[in-house]
């Protein structure tokens, strides 16, 4: 696949977006969309110039089939450290 | 024995129960020496004797107690009737024996106490025999009633000491309190028959021992001066107590004898009053000066003054003479009383004045001025007097809060022995010496490098102990390094010390059977029965686990191996590549093929991140310049690594290869741009002119060209926001590794070059980019100081030849006729306008910070042009250069001054070029 392929194991997918801009997808219904620029073998990351969204999930009273809606909620950082055990996936941000 | 026990533990206050025991034990087993008892009758009654006479508590315990035993004191078996120990005492007095035995007894406890008593003995006691209280008994054991004994006599001795101070009083006190010191001492640790291992001797460093000596003799000039300080402190306090009362009864004289002396006084009196009056003003005179004195000189100057105004009578001379001494003495006593005698001797002063005044008023009526004006002299006197006192007691008060905050904080000083100190220190420095500082902290290295770089050139010494922190630190802050070099510096001197002492001790330790230049511990155990093998270690770890490398994610450089092969592979089939091509003949052309796609980019950014770090690496291993070999051998490496980067960019590989040019593609992300000045510092100058060619060469194919119409429109977005970052990022760094190349081109390359430009490159499109506004101010400039050395060379080997003059002038009516149909839309601020539909141009926001790039582009188009090109340029601009002005001139439409000025500098920023100004333009 890779003509001189020096990746070797999936850590180094990871530092191949290093300075790039990465989607993260996090526990809790979060997601992060920021610039890669550390990681470790635990996958906590330093990003920067972070844009968080937050899912909020809610019931609707009203429908009794358990209808519910979806609330986001979003907030900038300039810089973020996160913990690893949190992250669920870290991939390129999705190209039009 | 428990009811023993608990009569003991009635009796004895300070003697652990602990320490009674194991005093039994080295009794030889026996708990009480029965061999040898006198009669109990001839000692109880000697016992009696002796305790009334040691003033105290302990005695009075032993009263009762030894009241009860009665008559049945005959027999052994007494012993164990319900009777204090000390009924027992099988001799007359324990005092001296326990003196006696003290030090031998201790001698057991502890090789490391036994020799401060070696030379506390030795350093010379005031009395260097055991204290003779009593007669010299022959036991050999020492019982619990001989510790009692002696315990109670330090205590009475203590108290003899308050009570009667005396030469010999003292001495014994001195021995008493040394004594009960030591016995603190030794108290706590008898159940240790050897000392910890810490302390024994040769377990401590060399030094210990002069360390020990000198703490020894220093302790014992401390006793000694302690002592001399109490003697003298006693002495003052009896000479002050004598003073107090002679003062006291001198007042009482004095009051007795004014009473006779008032009659006397006023006759004298009337015949005084007009030395009076001179003395009053002399008086006045004196007070302001000595409200400039201190306040101790009060009381005597008053006194002289009432010596001089009254005459020269016995009681003012008598107060005057007491003050003298009074005076002297203050010094030395204790302030509260001193200042408790000064307010009694005002006091007394005081009331002499009243006194005095009282006497006469009734006497002298045509005097009641005279009176008056001494009343409110000794008014203010008194008033002073007080302020004084007041300012004293003030300053006393400092003083003494300022000696309680020095107590408190020393409170806890001399806890620790240097060599415990010595230790902490070395397990604290032995966390921050590092072999390799760039291993452990890596980031923080390069920040202080850099930051030092920026700031002052300081010394880039390979430190190898505090490469970490100290050399950083050092480099960084140097407004607030007060106290930090300080602690900097003893740091490492206590470093060196501690290495020293290691080195001392090594020394010392190594002897015949210990190897040479082995590394690791070797002298562990003697080679008499089976040598044991060396322990190497390898100082370079890096070398440990070579092949670890896909388990060690977070450390790009150990992974440089395996993807200098994969560079190395690469390069080689680029190569056969090319040397296909070139055998192949032009027919095929170059091989195309498809641009990199982001995979490979990255994965190829990565290794270059690699070389480049690995080339940082090396450069700061470069070995010293004696050293001709290593400098050789390093020196080859260095290139071969810089071979490597050269050929990982792809800088060779033809131009047509791909769309984009794998270099372009390369230099696309942003991590790409930032590479570039750090590798492009370590190309020569052929190399960075073929960079710069490709550069130029396939300059439309950069990303930040290709999305620069995102700039023009004034939508926030975050594709806008990236192509914003790209741009900044390209002019920050590809533009600045290309300037010094492009500063010293010659005049036939910068017209190669444009001529490339615009071959292969739309030139409309790039000039409405910032890159490629900017590249077009490099070339344009470039020539223009061609053009003015030649005007000022000398040498004519320097001037350009005609052949490249006039190539420059052929490029450049080129270039010219491509731009002009295009100039107003050279600005920024022009196609925001235009883009955003309506909004007048000199409303856009910052228009002119963007525009500044291009005015500064027409002035060096300008400088370059001829006189119709010149006009050519001024008709086009016309609008825009009128437009500005008016803007700036008119007071409503700007907010700011600084807008003003710089919208009117960039006008003139052109119109200088072309000879003229905007101050020309009549509005």
């Amino acid at each position: 696949m890779d003509p001189s392929s020096g990746i070797q194991e999936p850590f180094d997918l990871i530092r191949l977006s290093l300075s790039e801009r990465v989607f993260v997808k996090l526990r809790g219904d979060r997601e992060l969309t920021g610039i890669l620029h550390a990681y470790d073998g635990h996958m906590n990351l330093i990003l920067s110039d972070v844009e968080e969204t937050i899912m909020i999930v809610e019931q609707v009273e009203g429908a009794p089939e358990g209808q519910s809606t979806v609330n986001i909620a979003k907030r900038k950082m300039n810089m973020l450290f996160v913990r690893g055990d949190g992250v669920i996936l870290v991939s390129p941000p999705s190209r039009t | 024995m428990k009811h023993l026990v608990g009569q003991a533990k009635l009796v004895c206050t300070k003697v652990d129960l602990l320490s009674l025991y194991d005093i039994h034990g080295l009794s030889s087993g026996k708990d009480f020496d029965f061999s040898t008892t006198a009669l109990p009758e001839d000692v109880r009654p000697q016992i009696h004797r002796e305790e009334p006479t040691r003033a105290g508590i302990p005695s009075q315990e032993l009263e009762p107690q030894q009241q009860r035993p009665g008559a049945s004191f005959h027999s052994l078996e007494s012993i164990w009737d319900d009777k204090s120990p000390f009924s027992v005492l099988p001799r007359t007095n324990g005092s001296h024996r326990a003196a006696e035995q003290r030090p031998s007894a201790s001698h057991a406890f502890s090789p490391f106490t036994g020799q401060t008593q070696d030379s506390h003995a030795g350093a010379g006691q005031t009395t260097s025999q055991p204290l003779h209280l009593g007669g010299v008994h022959s036991q050999g054991v020492r019982t619990l009633e001989e510790i009692e004994a002696e315990m109670r006599q330090a205590f009475a001795a203590q108290r003899n000491q308050n009570i009667s101070p005396s030469q010999p009083a003292q001495a014994r006190v001195s021995q008493g309190r040394g004594t009960p010191q030591l016995q603190q001492r030794y108290a706590p640790q008898p159940e240790a028959p050897t000392p910890p291992p810490r302390m024994h001797p040769h377990a401590q460093s060399p030094r210990f021992h002069q360390y020990q000596q000198q703490e020894q003799i220093q302790l014992l000039e401390q006793q000694r001066q302690r002592q001399i300080a109490e003697i003298r402190a006693q002495e003052r306090r009896q000479q002050q107590q004598l003073q107090l009362l002679e003062l006291q009864e001198q007042l009482r004289v004095e009051e007795y004898e004014r009473e006779r002396d008032r009659e006397r006084q006023r006759h004298i009196r009337a015949t005084q009053q007009a030395q009076q009056l001179q003395q009053a003003q002399q008086l006045q005179q004196t007070q302001y000066i000595q409200q400039r004195q201190p306040s101790g000189r009060l009381t005597p100057s008053v006194a002289e003054l009432q010596q001089r105004r009254y005459g020269h009578q016995s009681p003012a001379n008598v107060q005057a003479q007491p003050d003298a001494p009074f005076q002297q003495s203050m010094q030395y006593l204790p302030r509260d009383i001193q200042m408790q005698q000064r307010l009694l001797a005002e006091m007394a002063q005081a009331e002499f004045l009243t006194s005095m005044q009282g006497s006469a008023s009734p006497a002298l009526y045509n005097t009641s001025n005279e009176v008056e004006e001494d009343r409110e002299q000794q008014e203010t006197l008194r008033a002073e007097a007080m302020r004084k006192i007041m300012e004293a007691e003030r300053m006393e008060e400092k003083r003494r809060r300022k000696l309680e905050k020095i107590r408190y904080m020393s409170r806890y000083n001399d806890l620790m022995t240097q060599s415990d100190k010595d230790f902490i220190t070395r397990i604290q420095v032995s966390q921050l010496v590092t072999q390799d500082p760039y291993t452990d902290d890596f980031y923080a290295q390069v920040y202080g490098a850099v930051m030092r770089s920026r700031m002052g050139v300081s010394v880039p010494d390979p430190v190898l102990k505090f490469g970490s922190v100290g050399g950083v630190g050092l480099g960084v802050s140097q407004v607030k390094g007060g106290r930090r070099p300080s602690a900097m510096q003893r740091m490492e001197a206590q470093v060196e010390r501690i290495v020293n002492n290691a080195r001392l001790r090594e020394k010392e330790k190594t002897s015949l059977n210990s190897l040479q230049g082995a590394l690791g511990k070797t002298a562990g155990r003697s080679y008499k029965a089976a040598p044991r093998q060396l322990l190497q270690v390898d100082a370079n770890g890096a070398t440990a686990s070579p092949t670890l490398s896909h388990a060690a994610a977070h450390s790009h450089i150990s992974k440089a191996d395996a993807k200098t092969e994969g560079t190395r592979a690469d390069a080689a089939a680029e190569a056969a590549k090319m040397g296909r091509q070139a055998l192949g003949g032009t027919a095929t052309g170059p091989a195309r093929r498809e641009p990199l796609t982001q995979r490979e980019t990255l994965v190829k950014l990565e290794m270059l991140y690699d070389l480049v770090l690995e080339l940082e690496q090396q450069r700061r291993d470069q070995p010293p310049d004696e050293e001709v070999e290593a400098t050789a051998a390093w020196e080859k490496h260095f290139e071969e690594t810089v071979e490597e980067i050269w050929d990982a960019l792809q800088v060779m590989v033809p131009l047509d290869t791909s769309d984009p040019h794998p270099f372009i593609s390369l230099i696309t992300p942003i991590k790409g741009k930032r590479l570039l000045p750090r590798v492009t510092r370590h190309f020569s100058s052929e190399q960075s002119l073929t960079l710069l060619t490709l550069l130029v060469a396939c300059f439309s194919q950069l990303d930040v060209v290709v999305n620069s119409y995102l700039l023009d429109i004034l939508t926030d977005s975050q594709e806008r926001r990236d192509v914003e970052m790209q741009t900044q990022a390209f002019l920050g760094s590809v533009m600045q590794s290309i300037l010094p190349i492009g500063a010293t081109a010659s005049l036939r390359l910068v017209s190669g070059m444009l001529g490339v430009f615009l071959e292969r490159n739309e030139i409309e499109v790039i000039a409405r980019t910032r890159p490629g506004i900017a590249l077009l101010t490099l070339f344009l400039s470039r020539v223009e100081v061609i053009n003015q050395s030649m005007a000022n060379a000398t040498d004519p080997s320097e001037l350009p030849a005609p052949e490249d003059l006039e190539q420059w002038q052929l490029m450049f009516e080129h270039f010219f006729e491509l731009i002009t149909p295009h100039l107003p839309y050279l600005f920024p601020s022009v196609r925001q306008a235009i883009n955003s539909g309506g909004i007048p141009v000199t409303e856009i926001p910052d228009m002119d910070t963007i525009d500044q790039p291009v005015w500064q582009f027409l002035a060096t188009l300008s400088l370059n042009s001829s006189l119709e090109q010149q006009q050519v340029l001024v008709t086009s601009l016309r609008d825009r250069v009128l437009d500005n002005v008016a803007s700036a001139s008119k007071a409503w439409s700007i907010s700011d001054e600084e807008t003003r000025k710089t919208r009117l500098s960039n006008v003139n920023i052109f119109l200088h070029a072309l000879g003229l100004d905007s101050s020309q333009i009549a509005m």
